[in-house]
This record gives structure tokens, C-alpha cells and sequence, in this order.
């Protein structure tokens, strides 16, 4: 399991996250390369379609980040994306999957170093959990 | 003789209806004579020598509440069979008004599990394409439906895949959810389930079926179950669906209305991969309820409350898939103050049913107050409010979701 690299994809807000990544990427933070963003203009874009096909497709972890409770561009967004990845998530452990592979987190735009953090923690969270069950099952 | 000519054989003269119907007296001003075997040469008579389709009448099923005998070309050949499915298609199709008692005269039933003779042996000995329609209800489940159905689909020019289970997998593909596969199911059936478990202490060691059996006359086979429920389009290639549990008269009125077409006048059969029976927006655009849009903050069953007739069922608190669901069925569940489950499957931009069902129900849950501080536990708390997601939001539609099966991780039990 040491060499186990996972695939993770990582949906950021555009008005928060997004920007929270650049600065991340601007102050040449260090962080694990495993993610790969996508970037949406609000957390409550993420379908949870979206969520299940990166993990039936063979992500091994799927994160959205979002602007912080009272923040959102959108004024409402993120109250919305949390109940839908709260039932998602009870939906994703009657799958049988850990809900730990699902994870909602809020990095506002001038939270570079919380980037890193969630990123690296997010990472080592998978690395943990090993590769997804649906990797080599379609 | 087709089937239902030997079935309703001493009806077949007796049609003088007098209920005054617009049908009737729209068959009564295009035929001159009562008995149904007049219509039955005017009709091919009329279409035969106008080529193109005849303004009037350019369907049989609109001019005639029974169809008119024999078609020009002989008589087309039908098959319906019965995959994993409850058999409510099989009677659902029955659903054809007095036109089944001329069905028999348009078509010969070659195999109809439930209802007729036909065997196996039957369909592999016809030549390739030799039946006209096939109708196959059910899902996938074991050896010998995907044995069947790949038969049938060689057999025939035309497969419809009817009712849910076929379309979506229904509610036989919510087995895919149990974790053990098939040898939990059988554990469980034959063995632990309380009449079974009483059955089982009787014997010397557990009775389960095996796929073959060694006996002094020869070996016994039975089918052998699947780990994974499949949708009929995921095993054989089919020419039309017809969504809903069952699926409504009107759309199979609309299925014999193109095969009669088809079989009388020679028009061309709807285009491949057609829907029959749905519209294109939700069941909430057919629904008569009135929205509010209010916001809910506790989920109730139907029978728990007080349903009001008018207001919106989700304005209500009752979990009601409308929203998600294609329309085409006349919101018959709404109106009767049932809450709609989803049996006629997604709209067709959507793949992923129960997921479009989350984003409707978490958006109705109210921002509160206490929403900017609280934490992840006490969301969780709010949407726990939803029993069984899994189950009940995709109950129709697990064979076709983007993840159709239990899965198991590997570190933890």
C-alpha cells in the first residue's frame, strides 16, 4: 500500500476555493500532487451526479470546497451543497463505501495555507483507506 | 386460430356494444355493416390500393375499436416473455380494451410464458428476424433470462423492453445493494428466514437448490442467479422502452397503434430508441397539485398526516419523486394522494435519478439560523430526516446508476 498514489478530484467554488488554490500555488506551497480541480462557480453546482461519476469512473476520493457559512457569493450556495453531500454521504455508506472518501470542506480565497492543509490531510486520509472498491471491478 | 381467437372464441361475434361510446359511433359511421368481419376486409381493401397512408383512418386503432382481421401481408408473429419481473406487465398488457379480443386476428402469439404454449424450443427453431415484435418485462437476473432474451433478440425485428424492471431494472435490481451477492440471497432465503430456518431443522444438512442435479432419470438444471441485476438494454440491443410499473394503457395503446400501422398500412415504425408513453418534462408538469414552494423541516408518510387534496405533496412533507421523475403517466399516484416513487425512470437529459432527487430534497430543507455556526454533525442530524436514501430514492433505478452495486472496501468490514 506504501506506492498506492490516489486519483482524487477536488471540486472548488470559483469565488473562494479557486482562488484559495492559486494563492496556494502563488506562495509555492508544498503540497501532494494527487488532485486534480475542478472548477465550478458555486459548491452547490456539484451535482451529486458529479460525485458519483468520479467514483465510478475510479476516483478514490472526491472533496468540494466552497466558501465558508455566511460567505457565499451566491448568498445561499453553500448551505444548499452541505445538506446534499450530508445525504450523499449516507447514500455513499449504504454502497458499502467509507463516507471518509467524501469530504466537504471551506477555504475561502485567502486561505492558501488552509489549501494546503485540507489538500495534504485529504490525501493522507485516502492514502489510509487504499484504493477505491470500484477500482478494476467495470 | 391465434391465441385469442381459441381464448375469447364464443365473444367474437358478440360486439353489438351499447354503451355509446365515441368510439363506437365513430366505427359505426366508417363501416356500414356490425359484424367486425366486414370491417375487417374493408379495412386492408382501403388501404391497399391508395399507396400512401389514407387521410382518414391512417391508423387502424383510430377507426377501429377492434382491428381489422388478418393484416395484407399474413399474420405478424408476437412474443412476450417474462424475465425477473412480478408478472403485473403480463396483465398490464391485457389492458387493450375490446381490441384484445381481435388481437389473435392480427398476430399469433409464438410464446407468452404466462399465457400460451410456446417454447423454447419454438424460437430457436424459427429463422433469424422471424417475429415481428418481441415484449419483454423484467430484468436480467439469471442464466436463463439472458439465454432467453438473447434468443429473442435474434428472433426478432423489433425488441421493446416493457415495463420498469426491464427499462431500469426496478425493484429487483435493488438485490445489487445486498453486500454478500447472491450466496447472502440464498443464505438468507433457504436458510435463515424464519419458515425456511423451522424447514431447514428438520433435515440432516441444509436443502439449497443446485443449478444441476444428478438423479436416476438424468441431470436437473435450474437457472443460475446473478450477482448483478442488468437492464435489459445492458445485456441485448432493443428497439423500443416503454417505462412504468406497470406501464399505463396509454402506452401500450400507443405501442399496438405503431405495430398495427406497421402491419396494415406498411408505415414506418417509430425511429430506434424511442421512449413510448413519456413526455419530456417532469411528472410535476403534469401534476395537479398547487406549489408553494414551502420550505419542509420534518418528512412524514402520507398516512401519518392529514393529506390536504390540493396543495403539493412536497409542501407537505412527503417524499415525493416527482421532481425527478419524466412525466408521461397522468400523475395518477399525486392525485390519489400517493407520494410519485419513480417508476417511469429519469427525464432524458438525466442519468443519474436519485442524485437529481438530493438536490430537490436538500434544497427544501430551510436555511436556520443557527445555519452560519453549526457544525457538520448537526446537517447530518437535519438530513437524517431521510430514511434509507439509498433505497428509496433509487427503488426503480438502481440497475441503470452510475454505481449499480454494493461495493466493499477493503481495509474495513
Amino acid at each position: 500500500m506504501a506506492d498506492f498514489e490516489p486519483k482524487i478530484i477536488a471540486f472548488c467554488c470559483n469565488w473562494c476555493s479557486y482562488a484559495g488554490a492559486d494563492g496556494a500555488g502563488v506562495a509555492r506551497l508544498q503540497m501532494p500532487t494527487n488532485f486534480r480541480i475542478i472548477r465550478t462557480m458555486c459548491s452547490a453546482r456539484v451535482d451529486p451526479e458529479h460525485v458519483l461519476r468520479a467514483l465510478s469512473k475510479g476516483a478514490d476520493g472526491v472533496i468540494i470546497l466552497g466558501c465558508h457559512p455566511a460567505d457565499c457569493h451566491y448568498i445561499g450556495g453553500n448551505y444548499r451543497a452541505r445538506r446534499r453531500i450530508a445525504l450523499l454521504r449516507m447514500v455513499l455508506e449504504q454502497y458499502g463505501f467509507d463516507p471518509k472518501r467524501l469530504r466537504l470542506e471551506w477555504v475561502s480565497a485567502s486561505e492558501g495555507e488552509k489549501f494546503q492543509n485540507t489538500m495534504t490531510s485529504f490525501v493522507n486520509t485516502i492514502k489510509e483507506l487504499g484504493p477505491t472498491p470500484l477500482r478494476g471491478v467495470q | 386460430m391465434g391465441f385469442f381467437d381459441r381464448l375469447f372464441g364464443k365473444n367474437k361475434h358478440k360486439e353489438d356494444c351499447n354503451c355509446g361510446c365515441k368510439e363506437h359511433e365513430k366505427k359505426a359511421n366508417v363501416n356500414v355493416g356490425d359484424a367486425p368481419k366486414t370491417a375487417a376486409k374493408a379495412a386492408p381493401a382501403k388501404a391497399a390500393p391508395v399507396k400512401e397512408p389514407p387521410k382518414e383512418a391512417a391508423n387502424p386503432l383510430d377507426a377501429f375499436p377492434l382491428l381489422p382481421g388478418a393484416p395484407p401481408g399474413g399474420k405478424i408473429k408476437l412474443a412476450i416473455y417474462w424475465a425477473a419481473g412480478c408478472g403485473g406487465c403480463d396483465v398490464s398488457l391485457l389492458d387493450t380494451d375490446e381490441r384484445i379480443l381481435t388481437i389473435g386476428d392480427m398476430a399469433d402469439i409464438v410464446m407468452w410464458p404466462i399465457a400460451s404454449d410456446g417454447k423454447e424450443s419454438d424460437i430457436a427453431a424459427m429463422k433469424d428476424k422471424e417475429i415481428t415484435v418481441s415484449i419483454i418485462n423484467g430484468a436480467v437476473r439469471n442464466t436463463e433470462n439472458e439465454h432467453m432474451v438473447k434468443l429473442l433478440r435474434q428472433k426478432s425485428l423489433l425488441v421493446v423492453s416493457y415495463g420498469t424492471c426491464a427499462c431500469f431494472g426496478g425493484s429487483p435490481a435493488l438485490a445489487n445493494l445486498v453486500p454478500g451477492g447472491k450466496d447472502e440471497i440464498l443464505d438468507y432465503v433457504y436458510k435463515q428466514c424464519p419458515t425456511m430456518k423451522a424447514f431447514q431443522e428438520t433435515q440432516k444438512a441444509p436443502v439449497i437448490p443446485q443449478t444441476s442435479v444428478k438423479t436416476e432419470d438424468g441431470v436437473i438444471t435450474i437457472p443460475e442467479l446473478y450477482d448483478v441485476v442488468k437492464s435489459l438494454d445492458q445485456v441485448i440491443d432493443i428497439d423500443y422502452s416503454i417505462p412504468g410499473c406497470p406501464p399505463t394503457q396509454e402506452s401500450i395503446r400507443q405501442l399496438l397503434a405503431a405495430v398495427a400501422a406497421f402491419a396494415y398500412n406498411g408505415e414506418a415504425l417509430p425511429p430506434k430508441g424511442t421512449m413510448i408513453g413519456v413526455s419530456s418534462k417532469t411528472l410535476c408538469d403534469e401534476c395537479p397539485r398547487k406549489k408553494e414552494m414551502k420550505r419542509i423541516t420534518k418528512i412524514v408518510e402520507p398516512h401519518e398526516i392529514d393529506v390536504d387534496p390540493e396543495q403539493c405533496l412536497m409542501d407537505q412533507g412527503i417524499l415525493c419523486l416527482g421532481p425527478a421523475t419524466v412525466g408521461g403517466c397522468g400523475a395518477k399516484c399525486t392525485r390519489a394522494a400517493q407520494p410519485c416513487r419513480g417508476c417511469y425512470g429519469p427525464t432524458s437529459v438525466v442519468t443519474e435519478m436519485g442524485a437529481s432527487m438530493f438536490t430537490a430534497i436538500a434544497s427544501l430543507f430551510p436555511v436556520l439560523d443557527k445555519d452560519p455556526i453549526c457544525g457538520e454533525d448537526d446537517i447530518i442530524d437535519i438530513m437524517a430526516s431521510v430514511k434509507d436514501p439509498l433505497g428509496y430514492f433509487y427503488a426503480f433505478t438502481m440497475s441503470k446508476s452510475l454505481i449499480n452495486r454494493s461495493v466493499k472496501e477493503k481495509g474495513g468490514q
